[in-house]
């Protein structure tokens, strides 16, 4: 499988407090195509920073990021959002969507920025809506959906544009356990059918059990890095 | 490009009230800009009616020692020839000789202190406008046993006499002589300045030749220009025309009246930008305030490639948006508002006594149309101006920063 996200030594240290915090060092990681990945690690062990930096959301002070055997850590900001656009998807904790848009205008809101074709983008939108179980909220502003309806909303944008690779932070944090499971499952089978990367970060150790591979990091060092096989027991086909 | 319009619109009416209260302050600045600047105009327009148009005119040529002593022995030379040279100028309107004098006009039982003026009538209709003035009797229709004179309504009340009464003017003829004549008031004029119509006596210049003992005294030529913005070029011409004659604008003959349309010009200028800068200020601190609550969602907007300059843009058009549809309401509105007050008036409070100085007591507010268009632009310029400082703090957003805050 292509290699999608490369990164070698990378380092981060944060020198904006009394005492600089060394957020990451010397990460060297690789990431395929298709792989379903679960950053674990305590809190405040690098896992937001590692996937800021991964998605050129920050700046590495050191090592590099090579996606598509471009290093992105040295590309400049205005290239930076391009990039970004074209190749990454990203699911935040919360807030991700656009308030004053319904949930199908906010998943063809990337593909929007990308100058894709209309009516492409209107089916593509309906149709990833379908995916994640929201076929019926096509026209519905985030405000009237629930906390889980809107995070799928995000997977679905974040997907519909069809990046390289999506980056989700701890995007089951605000969730109950149902539906955390479910967003769980979603980006699973997603990920699958879609064959699109999915990286996402996590505390929970139930959803850490959905992952084919976990990466722990310690201190902003990367601990542990697993692979399992998993069987989609509690996929809803 | 629609979709981010889209958006701003659908921005502006998530926090209702707080756009409406916007809107609400740019639709009374702009109304009250807009009052201001007609308030003004009506003021200047019937203060240059009243004491330009209808009393003094834009330019007057005296002898140079007439102005301090206003007798008939020092005329013009030449007077009557000048007077026509002027008319047939093409930036002379009309050029009216007058005969005028210092006096005293008696009743039966009063007398007065009055500047008299043996005047052309038809010349005068032309150049004062005096024969509209009337508000009651006649202009000069003559016929009546003794000859007549135009009074201002004010003096025709100090003297306690009306239309038809006899009045005895005495003053100095040519030669200096005190010389008496009975007249019969003719027609009584007003104006709004009520000292004009206590000192001044009109009568045909005929009669004032008549009287002062000779042919042809010209004591004051009042000329009207084509172009009234022009009178100080046109004054100048004269003066070097005439080199012997005094030739004064009306700016040197009112200097207090002058320097209060100055001032009214200068108080309208301020009056509009504080106007504007509150309204500005108003958008700024709201447009900063939705800003500030919205940094998490624009951190996602940055963070996921929209470019800085569409955030920008999106910011811009918000308040762009909410300056326009105030904008086009508070147009309306104003124009609403004058076109009411322009017919029913505006009553001046404590105006009865400003009379006295010629200040009108109810005022008719009246704009020129480009006026409305002149402040609702540079009312939009300011508000994207005021808009740029909170874009710009958005722009400035680091998405890994703004998506982090809790
Ligand atoms: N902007 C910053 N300035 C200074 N230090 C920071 C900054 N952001 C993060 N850190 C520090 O860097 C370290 C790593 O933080 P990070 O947010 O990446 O951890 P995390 O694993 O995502 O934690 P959590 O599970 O709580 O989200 C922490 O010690 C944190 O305090
Ligand atoms: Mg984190």
């Amino acid at each position: 499988m292509k290699t999608v996200i490369k990164t070698t030594d990378l380092s981060k240290t944060y020198t904006g407090t009394a005492v600089p915090v060394h957020a990451l060092k010397n990460v060297n990681l690789e990431f395929r195509q298709g792989e379903f990945t679960a950053i674990v690690g305590p809190s405040g062990s690098g896992k937001t920073t590692f996937l800021n930096v991964i998605g050129g959301l920050d700046k590495p002070t050191g090592g590099q990021v090579v996606i598509d055997g471009v290093d992105i850590a040295t590309m400049k900001e205005s290239k930076l959002f391009d990039f970004r656009l074209r190749h990454i998807g990203f699911v935040f904790q919360a807030y991700n969507l656009i308030p004053v848009l319904t949930a199908v205008e906010n998943v063809s809101f990337i593909m929007l920025l990308q100058n894709r074709p209309k009516a492409e983008m209107e089916e593509r939108a309906r149709e990833m809506l379908n995916q994640v179980g929201l076929g019926d909220k096509v026209d519905v502003r985030p405000g009237k959906l629930s906390g889980g309806q809107q995070q799928r909303v995000a997977v679905a944008r974040a997907l519909a544009s069809r990046p390289d690779f999506v980056l989700a932070d701890e995007p089951t944090a605000n969730l109950d356990t149902e539906s955390a499971f479910n967003l769980l499952d979603i980006m699973s089978r997603l990920n699958r059918e879609e064959h699109i990367t999915l990286i996402f970060s996590t505390h929970d150790q139930r959803v850490i059990e959905r992952a084919r591979r976990v990466i722990t990091l310690v201190d902003g060092a990367v601990a542990s890095d697993e692979q399992f096989e998993r069987t989609e027991v509690n996929e809803k086909a | 490009m629609k979709t981010l319009i889209k958006i701003s619109w659908r921005n502006i009416w998530r926090n209702r009230s707080r756009s409406i209260i916007i809107i609400t302050a740019l639709i009374l600045g702009l109304m009250g800009g807009v009052f201001s600047a007609a308030m003004r105009l009506a003021l200047e327009e019937q203060q240059f009616e009243d004491t330009i148009d209808n009393q003094i005119s834009h330019i007057q040529l005296h002898h140079p020692d007439f102005i301090a002593n206003p007798e008939a022995r020092y005329s013009i030379a030449g007077g009557i020839e000048i007077a026509s040279e002027l008319s047939m100028r093409d930036d002379i309107a009309v050029a009216s000789a007058r005969t005028v004098v210092d006096g005293m006009i008696a009743s039966a039982n009063m007398s007065s202190g009055v500047r008299i003026k043996g005047v052309v009538p038809e010349v005068e209709a032309k150049t004062t406008g005096l024969d509209e003035l009337l508000s009651d009797g006649s202009y000069f229709t003559g016929g009546g046993r003794l000859p007549s004179v135009i009074i201002g309504q004010a003096l025709a009340d100090n003297l306690n006499t009306g239309v038809g009464s006899r009045l005895v003017l005495t003053f100095q003829d040519v030669d200096g002589e005190i010389v008496s004549s009975s007249f019969r008031v003719e027609g009584i004029f007003k104006l709004t300045s009520k000292s004009f119509e206590e000192r001044t006596v009109y009568l045909n210049a005929a009669e004032m030749s008549r009287i002062v003992g000779a042919e042809d005294v010209v004591t004051e030529i009042a000329v009207v220009v084509e172009e009234p913005g022009e009178y100080r070029n046109v004054a100048e011409i004269i003066g070097g025309l005439y080199p012997d004659v005094k030739v004064r604008h009306w700016a040197d003959l009112q200097p207090a009246l002058y320097y209060s349309l100055e001032f009214l010009g200068e108080a309208l200028i301020w009056i509009l930008i504080i106007i504007i800068m509150a309204v500005s200020f108003g958008l700024l601190n709201t447009i900063l305030m939705s800003i500030l609550e919205r940094v998490r969602e624009l951190g996602v907007l940055l963070a996921v490639g929209m470019k800085r300059r569409k955030v920008f843009s999106m910011i811009v058009a918000e308040t762009t948006i909410i300056a326009i549809i105030g904008g086009i309401i508070g147009l309306l509105m104003s124009w609403g508002m004058i076109e009411i007050l322009g017919n029913t008036g505006v009553p001046i409070p404590g105006g009865e006594g400003l009379e006295d100085f010629g200040y009108a007591s109810v005022l008719y507010p009246r704009i020129e149309s480009s006026f409305y268009f002149e402040i609702a632009l540079v009312l939009v310029i300011f508000a994207i101006i005021a808009s740029l400082y909170p874009a710009w703090k958005a722009i400035r957003l680091q998405p890994a920063e703004a998506v982090r805050q809790e």
